[in-house]
């Protein structure tokens, strides 16, 4: 129980964050927080290595869209949240940033990239009512997603330079 | 695959990785990816910086971004209710202390790759990706990482309680489990000792330093089975050949 909760003093702020930039209420996101911890003292096999951050993020999303899901009809996609044994190599960068810089990166983007890619994480909306809410081609919305992802990913590869 | 449509499925890999792809979409995307490793290494770059932004979403600092402090002794009170009926429940559930394993090697795992990996540097995971030198060495440090896991959740394995942590022991397999040590002074380190069976003195094993939740996890090389205890110490960085300042712990093996 103790390392149970060392692992929700060191989550729940960025599982609570997420689940309330999702929902938008307090109340639901703090639903999400104790169903996520819940579930992961019920079934902690569901983690099966790689970034323990990377993965909570994945399982709050999914279940914040549950909620939205429940309170109207939607038809969002979903990140799945066990991941074939490779790809778990890619998530050591995770355990390496902090909120701040992620901000900040996202804050560097160009505006039509980073809309299109909060609107997707955060809204849990498909590509296709991204580009409607943008009134841009899906096509172009497809490459700017792309295009955002890569330059964040650049951009949070670079040493911090203290 | 054409050049054109090439593009057009990278660009679809990128949708998916952000989850904003419906679910047939993402069904036919999947399945692609698995069988085109230049797709699959886009999709395995993309997913992790995906979900960094979720990351960009925590709530530090500002109460009004914060949950309730009543929640967490709400969950933990649900736990243990959940818990009391699953030791009287018999194989299916966990015993208590597999429970507790579980949940310190979940909490242990982001800094497993700290140790392994980012003891090195950024520089180095970069290079790891792109050779198969060091594409080896990362698979090396994923299966020891998965042995350490496995060991964890042993339920033979022996757990002897320190302040902050625990001593683990598996078979031939010797750990440094922590959870909350606080970071060493600038400029020090912490430093493992073992004290081999009949030894009178000590000696040195690895340094290391916890993340910064104090969370940090060392498998020592020795085999336990031979030690009669191990003891834990600051030191300078670099490590010392004996102790230099007084053991934070000394822990028998008994």
């Amino acid at each position: 129980m103790r390392a149970f909760e060392a692992l929700y003093d060191t989550h729940h702020r960025i599982v609570y964050g997420v689940a309330l930039r999702i929902l938008g209420d307090a109340h639901g996101a703090e639903d999400v927080l104790q169903t996520v911890f819940l579930k992961l003292w019920n079934s902690p096999e569901l983690f099966r290595g790689g970034n323990f951050g990377a993965w909570i993020v994945r399982v709050t999303r999914n279940r914040s869209l549950d909620v939205l899901r429940s309170r109207a009809t939607r038809n969002e996609g979903e990140f799945p949240e066990i991941l074939p044994e490779e790809e778990t190599l890619e998530d050591v960068a995770f355990s390496h940033l902090d909120a701040e810089r992620v901000r900040a990166a996202l804050a560097d983007l160009p505006a039509e990239q980073r809309e299109p890619i909060e609107l997707g994480f955060f809204a849990g909306i498909t590509h296709e009512e991204i580009a409607r809410r943008c009134n841009i081609p899906l096509g172009t919305i497809k490459t700017r997603i792309r295009s955002g992802l890569r330059r964040l990913r650049e951009a949070l590869d670079q040493p911090v330079i203290a | 695959m054409n050049e054109r449509t090439d593009h057009e499925m990278l660009d679809e890999v990128a949708v998916y990785a952000l989850g904003a792809l419906p679910p047939a979409d993402a069904n036919r995307v999947r399945a692609h990816i698995a069988s085109c490793p230049e797709c699959r290494e886009e999709y395995n770059r993309l997913r992790s910086t995906a979900s960094l932004v979720g990351l960009s979403a925590e709530t530090i600092g500002d109460a009004r971004f914060c949950p309730s402090t009543l929640l967490k002794p709400r969950i933990m009170r649900e736990i243990a209710k959940q818990s009391a009926p699953a030791r009287d429940s018999g194989p299916k559930m966990w015993p208590a202390y597999l429970v507790a394993a579980a949940c310190l090697a979940i909490a242990i795992v982001s800094s497993m790759a700290n140790i392994s990996l980012s003891a090195q540097n950024r520089q180095m995971q970069t290079e790891l990706s792109r050779s198969a030198d060091a594409s080896k060495k990362l698979a090396q440090s994923l299966s020891q990482t998965r042995i350490t896991i496995a060991d964890l959740l042993s339920s033979d394995a022996k757990h002897y309680d320190l302040e902050g942590g625990q001593i683990v022991t598996r078979g031939s397999h010797l750990y440094i489990a922590m959870h909350s040590l606080p970071q060493p002074p600038r400029g020090k380190v912490y430093q493992a000792w073992t004290l081999a069976k009949g030894a009178k003195k000590v000696a040195p094993s690895d340094t290391f330093v916890p993340d910064s939740n104090g969370v940090a996890v060392v498998p020592l090389p020795v085999d336990p089975r031979t030690m009669a205890a191990v003891a834990i110490s600051v030191e300078p960085e670099g490590g010392s050949k004996q102790p230099t300042t007084k053991p934070i712990a000394v822990v028998p093996l008994t």
